[in-house]
């Protein structure tokens, strides 16, 4: 419904106005509609339309104002000249206006600043329309008006577009359109500038054309991101010739994407391909493949930040992967990630593989093998060799029969190895044993004390139950010519910050010329039983334990050398051996014993000291005398410093020279 | 003595006298040392040198449970924001570890939420003028 108001008296305009209720259409609906002409220019009258809302889908603009300062019809054209278009608190720019109806052609231009502008035209002939855009220089801060508020996105602050954008079409359907803009100066922030762009150029071609037997519409686009950088928490990227390019077709109820690549400079090229249901809103089925990627660069720009508070928080990267990733209905249905020569090292050098060569097939449904192989590396440094090892994958199962795995010039064998991923973390067990691997290698590679003989053992269940690493059972090791019996071991965090090793330890029948003669402590000869309580170790030193060192039943032979009487002496403190024993000394190189018996229970740093009985008095017996020539030696101090009592030892281990109090 | 030296040494005086008062764990002693506190204080020493920048300029702020947090990542350039974010996330898994193994070595595991507590109290008292620090819920400029 409309009301004419006033009509026209002559062709110079009196005064003109015209009430519309409203107008529908499927993309927009307009109400209450005010068109008011009146006196102008000489041969010109001013035309102000005011609309009291317009409605495009979910957006509402009230009071919407054209007003045009000049304003002529003639007989094939409309002119509108020093023209404004306001939105209340949204936006408000100048604009001429031109029809031409013999062409039947609408022109709009807008001259938002002197350097800002843009031009619409439009023309039509019958059912068919086409068009183009140009747009010089538009600062995007209009455009930002325009953008829906919402707080978890970020808020663009600046920027400018240039370039074209042509389109054809027939009725209501769009026929085809090319798009070149070039976008500078873009930043945008959240408030928080947890995901915020800075100086961000960007250029955009695209195009897209309806099929002309079919209701299918063909787009492709590029995009190239050629100056800026951008922050997305966690990830941080800076433009270096990105490029991403996509090829597809819309069908209505799908948009299909036959081909996309993205090349990220230093990293690699990614393809994908997909189908994309709109009404379910759903991926019908994705591929994602990536070739020669660069982990170095991967781990640093992508998985580092993701992997902070992980044991691969600091790690170096070196080599290749390639991948293919599908996806069917959201799901991943299918992954296979190939490794070419991977180095994985941690910077705190906890661990490190070396040119890792892997095939990891994986499925949805069903079981796979992986083919890995690792040239060596090492663990808490203990190095490893050569070793390939066929995994097999169950969804998030891992398992493995059988594995030999390399340590030095002996082998862990590793026996039904499993591991799952649960809400929690990994899991892992194993069982095995440890076939002999010689003291001088393992104490060289654990840069410690130089001991000889080997070590071997067998290994109960071994679980890792996400946090801490526990043997269920005892673990058994052949050292010394003796054997350690190790129960209760547990560790804590063996990845973390501060690795926490718990454990009971009984050691029986140590060679003791061969323990000493490891640690240059002076001969002696005979066997000891070491039982350690208790044990507990922060950072692999010992912060806690009850060690009780005695000898061992049986008949040996018992002698002692003199530097070791000096050096027991020196660790029991001053006058450990009596003056008139000390006379004595000097006239014999080997003396017999005995009974030997050191105790230390580990507190905060300090070593209560004990020797072969537990006697209550300050005083306390290291070594017993027995046959001749013998000797006794007494300890005298029964607090030291647990750090003064390695210094010791190390300096008597390390000048092989008594120490004389 | 550098700056960085002298905040740690001024918390080391604190926390002695923090241990003699600290009512209802009056026996925990904050001062005990293992190779593991020794090893997680001498990170976090050389990693304050890179922090205070960031606690000057209000980029990171202290919470009230010991822990530190990006607080205006808008006052660090995009490219540092990531830096920022390794060195937050660095400096807190050292304060869990110190917070843990204190209570670890003082042999009382269950202790840790309130030395946990006393640290972020004492960190925030420490802490200079200018400096964030949350309180209630809230962000408060010292």
């Amino acid at each position: 419904m409309f009301c004419l108001l006033t009509l026209p008296a002559s062709t110079a305009f009196s005064g003109f106005a015209l009430l519309l209720d409203g107008i529908r259409h499927p993309v927009f609906q307009a109400q209450s509609i005010q068109v008011r002409l009146g006196d102008g220019h000489p041969g010109a009258g001013q035309l102000e339309i005011v609309i009291a809302e317009i409605k495009v889908r979910d957006y509402v603009w009230k009071d919407v104002q054209l007003s045009c300062a000049v304003f002529q019809y003639k007989s094939t054209v409309i002119e509108c000249e020093d023209g404004y278009v306001k939105i209340p608190e949204l936006v408000s720019f100048p604009v001429s206006l031109h029809f031409y109806s013999d062409t039947q052609t609408i022109k709009i231009k807008s001259n938002l600043t002197k350097n800002e502008s843009w031009t619409l035209t439009l023309q039509w002939k019958g059912q068919s329309w086409q068009g183009d855009v140009t747009i010089r220089n538009v600062s995007l801060d209009s455009i930002a008006e325009w953008l829906p508020d919402l707080e978890q996105m970020p808020k663009l602050r600046s920027g400018r577009v240039n370039g074209t954008v042509l389109f054809s079409g027939s009725e209501t359907d769009l026929k085809s359109a090319v798009m070149d803009l070039s976008i500078e100066a873009l930043s945008f922030s959240d408030q928080a500038g947890l995901r915020a762009g800075e100086n961000i150029q960007i250029a955009i071609k695209a195009g897209l054309d309806r099929s002309k037997h079919s209701n299918q519409l063909y787009w492709h686009s590029e995009i190239f991101w050629q100056q800026g950088e951008v922050f997305w928490q966690p990830i941080y990227m800076a433009a270096a010739n990105h490029h991403l390019s996509m090829r597809g077709v819309f069908d209505g109820e799908a948009m299909h994407l036959l081909d996309g690549s993205l090349m990220f400079a230093e990293l690699g090229t990614f393809q994908f391909s997909g189908v994309f249901d709109i009404s379910s809103k759903r991926l019908r089925v994705f591929e994602l493949k990536a070739n020669k990627i660069q982990l170095s660069t991967l781990y640093e720009q992508v998985l580092q930040p993701f992997l902070r508070d992980t044991t691969f928080a600091e790690i170096e990267f070196t080599g290749h992967a390639d991948w293919t990733v599908r996806l069917r209905d959201d799901a991943v249905q299918s992954i296979q990630l190939d490794l070419d020569d991977v180095s994985i090292v941690d910077a705190r050098n906890r661990f490190a593989f070396y040119r890792i060569n892997a095939r990891i097939p994986w499925l949805h449904e069903g079981a796979t093998i992986v083919d890995l192989r690792v040239q060596n590396g090492h663990v808490l440094k203990v190095p490893l060799g050569t070793v390939r090892v066929p995994l097999e994958l169950n969804q998030f199962n891992v398992f493995l029969p059988q594995l030999a795995l390399p340590v030095l010039d002996g082998l862990l064998k590793l026996e039904n190895f499993s591991a799952g991923y649960t809400e929690k973390g990994w899991r892992w067990k194993f069982n095995g044993g440890l076939s002999p691997v010689s003291m001088e290698a393992l104490t060289d590679a654990l840069q410690v004390q130089r001991m000889h003989g080997t070590l071997s053992g067998y290994i109960p269940e071994v679980r890792y139950d996400g946090t801490n690493v526990s043997v269920n059972g005892v673990l058994q090791l052949k050292v010394f010519d003796g054997s350690v019996v190790i129960h209760n071991l547990k560790l804590i965090e063996p990845m973390g910050l501060a690795p926490h090793l718990k454990a009971d330890a009984a050691m029986r029948n140590l060679d003791l010329e061969l323990l000493t003669g490891t640690f240059s402590f002076g001969k002696m000869e005979g066997r000891v039983d070491i039982d350690v309580r208790n044990l507990e170790l922060a950072n692999w030193m010992p912060v806690h334990f009850d060690a009780h060192l005695f000898s061992s039943s049986g008949n040996y032979s018992r002698r002692i050398s003199q530097a070791a009487i000096e050096n027991i002496s020196a660790l029991g403190g001053e006058g450990a051996v009596a003056a008139i024993q000390r006379s004595i000394l000097r006239f014999f190189e080997e003396f017999r014993y005995a009974e030997i018996g050191w105790r230390c229970k580990l507190r905060l740093n300090i070593c209560y000291m004990g020797g072969i009985e537990s006697e209550p008095l300050s005083r306390y017996t290291l070594v017993k005398g027995g046959g001749v020539p013998a000797i006794t030696v007494m300890g005298y101090n029964r607090v030291v410093g647990w750090q003064e009592l390695i210094t010791r030892l190390l300096r008597i281990t390390s000048e092989n020279e008594p120490i004389i109090q | 003595m550098n700056n960085c030296a002298k905040y740690f040494l001024l918390l080391s005086l604190y926390l002695l006298f923090a241990s003699m008062s600290m009512p209802g764990f009056a026996q925990a002693n904050l001062e005990v040392n293992t190779p593991a506190i020794t090893s997680i204080k001498q990170r976090m020493q050389s990693r304050h040198a890179e922090l205070v920048e960031y606690y000057n300029s209000g980029a990171i702020g202290l919470t009230q449970d010991g822990m530190i947090t990006v607080r205006d990542a808008n006052a660090v350039s995009l490219a540092k924001r990531q830096q920022v974010n390794s060195l937050v996330s660095a400096e807190n898994q050292d304060r869990n570890a110190l917070y843990r193994e204190i209570a670890r070595a003082n042999n009382h595991p269950e202790w840790e939420s309130k030395i946990r507590s006393t640290f972020g109290q004492r960190w925030i008292n420490l802490a200079r003028n200018g400096w964030w620090y949350q309180s209630g819920g809230r962000w408060v400029q010292k």
